[in-house]
């Protein structure tokens, strides 16, 4: 799940409009595009300094996702960095909610900018694009010295886990830059004032909900309904709390039974459960925005999400509410992974068009993107965490980036992560439907997994459909 | 003479030439091109998709999610001319006839309500879609379930529950389409000569005999005419489904229909090829359907 | 004699009128209720909507019929100027006012042809525009893409009738509408007598003449009524301009309903949807309130034909 919300928002925006029609149609335009314009032209001898060779000339076009996080993280601290160090090159900024319908075209025209934000309910298919090899591959930005300091690659100031995720077909070309965090989330005002306290076990889980429910003053769970990936994202992440990481690696591989195993199954009961006596009344009906400003009223208790919660909510979120989050509990005392084990995954992708006039300088933008200064700004600003490491020490972290951060920390090691969703929507569409319905009953949990075992076993068998591996 | 045939050539040619030219190119040669594509594995990224013949056809006749949307689609096929025709005629009726006030010309403030019924119809789908989505709300903040839940109720989740979104999409069809029939039946029975109805009435005719031996019969045409749309609006309803539906044919695939699957293939998995394919089989039930109406349709008219 | 008779009844048929209108029986009043039940289902999710147009982000998500504690009317502000909802309205109009006048005058020439003259493959033209009426769009939203991209391409004209034009719009709606304008107005023309024109050819009117200044405003009741179908139906049209218009200040206004919705989900901004819904759906209802004696007087003469 690289980026829930960018799905959520996706889903949104598919529910919204048929939108993505344009988009979907501009990138159909791809094979009709002229060979690109060169863009090595006169190439800049390259330093430690200015280690892919920018030049002073040539614009520098930038264009930002305008979602959840805004743009003016662009505009007020990565813009200003980069010119510091080269006040002559002209920023060209732009922003956009809808990447694909705006962009998709002039890659077919050949003229792609310099660097995208490539994110949101409209991205462009990564894999099509790396397919057509429009991606700049940013190898040499991870083997470049950082902004910081010389001594250090880029690389080593990196999450392994975005140059992991950021690989198509061998070559490392998208830059996750936030690290989404996802776990149950909480008041902690409301925690305090009732004398609630996260659980650790599943036990005490479940009491919390029954003590909640007990006490009249708000339902317990709810979940995005409309949008079951929020759900079945800590299933997920339980499984492989109980059976280990395999768990999601072999769904993500297809594997046969991979998704009717014990750990499963044991997971999607337990869900089962909440969803039959904990859930906030008319939770199947509502969508994230819905859900979560219910939450943000003390209508509901807890909700699972990721890190980008606490930015998406800032207008409706009273000032004292202070949001928590705490992992997906022990199932038992004899799960594979540890308590704290979370599933985290870089998002908010950008990436370099290979075929840009200037992809020199749009891998230095990068590169000052990634600095300690500019990202750690950028966490501040938009309240979340950047997959830059240790960005956010030393900074004022609101409370759920806080939260989120110490979780993040302590989980160390033991992360979990799955790519199915991304890469087999067909999948992911029948995981969002049969997750409703185990939800609300509509399913056995031995029915639900045994009804996305044969989906997967479908995509398996359609040799139309590419298959990845990790 | 010769010189009249060649202005009556010429005359021909040059008002058919602008209609014929813009349909060629706009609307007969992409379907053309279609239904090339669906004959390939396109994904909408190579520029030299592989033929693979009718590979797409064998799949579909597999994907379960299609087929039900075939079923949604036969359902509103019968159910959505069936209502909006039964209630359409309703009004209609009363508000020409049965409303005991003058016996033509209509109830008293028909005019009221025929300007009224007629509202929906004005409204763009994707306004309408928006709009009961809303008013669907599954919480005290839904028109309908506020009322619902102040009665004690449980509130319905009209779009979440997968046993009663078919039936809000239903719904939401019949609201906005019975207007324009109640306008057009009215068109029709104006048509009607009076006498008809007051010669049936002073023979002691009852309402509904009044309604079943005269309006009937001699609106028969224009049901007929109201059935073909209505039906042609069944096969290819998307916007409602997509824009109004949780998970676009959702929950579960509940309200999905054909041109929602169509759409979802092409524009969100890149299937060209394949989603071709399943135009294709739309495309078929679609001409299948107008072809049999047409045939059906064509008898006497009713001569009066 | 007979004129007396006929005076007799018509007497009597009023005297019958004038004592049933005055007691409004109780299948009167059941035929109101029924009818006011209708109204009701009809008017109220449309005044619920501009009832939340005004209403608060907090009230939206709130009690459904409570009344807002103040009328917000900057969510006008924000759907008007940040949504861009005053553009994409007239941009729907300019398109439509276009795309109907040449639906109309393309389509009544086709038709008008098709109908009168038989000559050898009118047959087959006629059929070709009317089982246009049966093909499922979504079949060729993507060709079409292309189509209209090429056509970007031509010389001279090019610029005008690609891709985010508006003229390029307007072509296609009219391709578009010509299965159903074709079809209805063919079956009308063929209704027409004959005697007129004949007359006038005989008189040495040449056929263009005959079809401008005789058969045309011979059809008008049947154009009024087509033309009013083609407004209604390109005007809601929202899959084309959505595929063949990318650039926001092109848009219709279909295109930008969808996308408040959209923006609504990110800035959670519902009360601004409520109110471009409102605005969206204001004007339509009040053009049709003030036309409604001619749109349907329109849609009755299309019925009979």
């Amino acid at each position: 799940m690289p980026d829930t919300p960018r799905f959520t928002r996706r889903e949104l925006l598919r529910s919204a409009a048929l939108i993505p029609v344009a988009g979907a149609l501009a990138a159909c335009a791809t094979p009709a595009s002229k060979p690109a314009a060169s863009s090595s032209a006169a190439p800049v001898a390259t330093s430690a300094a200015n280690p892919f060779g920018v030049s002073d000339s040539k614009p520098l076009e930038v264009w930002i996702f305008d979602g959840g996080f805004g743009q003016d993280y662009a505009k007020n601290i990565h813009q200003p960095l980069f010119k510091s160090k080269y006040p002559k090159v002209e920023i060209k900024h732009n922003a956009t909610k809808e990447i694909t319908k705006v962009l998709q075209p002039r890659f077919a025209g050949g003229n792609p900018p310099d660097v995208i934000d490539n994110s949101g309910a409209n991205a462009m298919d990564f894999g099509a694009l790396a397919q057509d090899k429009q991606l700049q591959d940013l190898t040499p930005l991870l083997d470049a010295p950082s902004w910081d300091d010389p001594g250090t690659k880029v690389r080593d100031t990196l999450d392994p886990a975005v140059i992991d995720i950021g690989t198509y077909d061998g070559t490392f070309s998208v830059l996750g830059y936030v690290n989404y965090i996802f776990g149950i989330w909480y008041s902690q005002k409301a925690f305090k004032d009732n004398g609630w306290a996260p659980p650790k076990t599943w036990d005490e889980f479940l009491k919390l909900n029954e003590a909640i429910k007990k006490s009249g003053k708000m339902a317990p769970f709810t979940y995005a309904g409309k949008f079951p990936q929020y759900l079945y994202e800590v299933l997920l992440t339980m499984a492989a709390k109980i059976g280990g990481p395999e768990v999601l690696v072999n769904i993500d591989n297809l594997e046969d039974g991979a998704w009717t195993t014990e750990a499963m199954k044991t997971s999607a009961t337990a869900w089962a459960e909440i969803g039959a006596k904990y859930l906030m009344e008319g939770t199947a009906g509502l969508d994230h925005v819905q859900t979560q400003t219910a939450q943000n009223k003390y209508k509901v208790a807890m909700l699972p999400s990721g890190s980008w919660l606490e930015n998406e909510q800032k207008t409706t979120t009273p000032a004292d509410f202070e949001y928590g989050m705490f992992p997906v509990p022990d199932f038992t005392g004899s799960d594979k992974m540890p308590y704290g084990t979370l599933h985290s995954q870089p998002s908010e992708n950008f990436i370099v068009p290979a075929k840009g006039a200037n992809p020199q300088g749009g891998m230095e933008y990068l590169r000052a993107m990634l600095s300690k200064k500019a990202a750690g700004e950028f966490s501040e600003m938009v309240k979340t965490v950047s997959t830059v490491k240790g960005a956010g020490d030393g900074r004022q972290l609101s409370p759920g980036a806080a939260s989120a951060t110490k979780a993040y920390t302590e989980a160390g090691a033991n992360i979990v992560y799955y790519r199915w969703q991304t890469w087999y929507l067909q999948l992911k569409d029948e995981a969002v439907a049969a997750t409703g319905e185990l939800m609300t009953g509509g399913l056995t949990p031995d029915k639900y997994l045994e009804r996305l075992q044969k989906k997967a076993d479908e995509i398996k068998n359609d040799s139309s459909i590419k298959k990845y591996k990790r | 003479m010769l010189f009249n045939r060649y202005r009556r050539g010429l005359f021909i040619t040059a008002f058919l030439a602008a209609p014929v030219t813009l349909y060629l190119i706009y609307v007969i040669s992409p379907y053309i091109q279609a239904f090339y594509i669906s004959m390939t594995d396109w994904r909408g990224v190579s520029a030299t998709p592989a033929f693979i013949g009718l590979e797409n056809f064998r799949r579909l006749l597999e994907d379960g999610t299609f087929w039900k949307a075939v079923t949604h689609n036969a359902g509103l096929l019968v159910l959505l001319p069936l209502v909006t025709i039964i209630i359409a005629l309703f009004f209609s009726f009363l508000l020409n006839v049965g409303g005991g006030g003058r016996a033509v010309g209509g109830i008293r403030g028909s005019k009221f309500y025929r300007v009224v019924f007629f509202f929906p119809q004005v409204l763009a789908v994707a306004v309408v879609a928006v709009l009961f989505q809303q008013v669907f709300r599954p919480d005290g903040s839904g028109m309908l379930n506020a009322p619902l839940m102040a009665l004690g109720a449980k509130p319905i989740g009209f779009l979440s529950d997968p046993g009663v979104a078919f039936w809000s999409v239903l719904g939401v069809m019949v609201w906005q389409a019975v207007g324009f029939y109640v306008v057009l039946f009215s068109a029709g029975l104006a048509s009607i000569p009076a006498d008809m109805f007051e010669a049936a009435q002073i023979d002691g005719a009852g309402r509904l005999s009044l309604f079943f031996r005269i309006t009937l019969p001699l609106l028969w045409d224009t049901v007929q005419v109201a059935w073909v749309y209505l039906g042609i609006i069944a096969l290819d309803v998307f916007a409602i489904v997509w824009v109004m539906t949780d998970q676009h044919g959702g929950p579960d695939w509940s309200t999905t229909v054909m041109a929602a699957e169509v759409y979802r293939n092409a524009f969100q998995y890149f299937r060209f090829g394949y989603a071709s394919a399943l135009g294709v089989v739309m495309f078929f039930f679609t001409v299948g359907f107008a072809i049999l109406s047409l045939r059906l349709t064509r008898r006497e008219r009713i001569e009066y | 004699m007979t004129t007396t008779t006929s005076w007799t009844v018509a007497n009597s048929r009023k005297l019958a009128r004038q004592e049933s209108r005055r007691r409004l029986g109780p299948m009167a009043i059941l035929s109101h209720v029924a009818l006011l039940l209708w109204t009701v289902l009809t008017v109220v999710p449309i005044l619920w909507t501009f009832l939340a147009s005004v209403k608060s982000e907090d009230e939206i998500f709130g009690d459904a019929w409570s009344l807002p504690a103040s009328l917000r009317w900057d969510n006008f502000a924000r759907a008007w100027e940040q949504a861009h909802i005053g553009q994409y309205m007239l941009n729907s109009v300019i398109v439509v006012a276009f795309s109907v006048f040449g639906t109309m005058l393309v389509g009544s020439m086709a038709a008008y042809v098709l109908s009168r003259y038989p000559f050898r493959g009118n047959r087959a033209i006629y059929l070709l525009f009317v089982s246009g009426l049966a093909f499922p769009v979504y079949l060729a939203l993507s060709p079409l893409f292309f189509v209209v991209q090429n056509m970007g391409n031509v010389p001279l004209i090019g610029p005008f009738i690609g891709l985010n034009t508006h003229a390029g719009l307007v072509l296609v709606y009219i391709a578009y509408s010509m299965p159903f304008t074709v079809f209805f107005l063919s079956a009308f023309f063929r209704t027409l007598p004959t005697a007129v024109a004949e007359a006038a050819m005989v008189d040495g009117a040449s056929h263009t003449r005959v079809f401008f200044q005789i058969m045309l405003p011979m059809a008008r009741p049947g154009l009024v009524s087509i033309t009013i179908f083609n407004i209604l139906g390109q005007w809601n049209q929202y899959q084309l301009p959505l595929v063949l218009l990318q650039e926001r200040d092109k848009w219709v206004l279909t295109q930008g309903i969808a996308d408040i919705s959209t923006a609504a989900g990110y800035d959670q901004d519902w009360s601004a949807l409520f109110a471009a819904l409102t605005l969206a759906i204001l004007p339509m209802l009040v053009v049709y309130t003030v036309f409604q004696r001619q749109i349907q007087a329109g849609l009755t003469a299309g019925a009979l034909k």
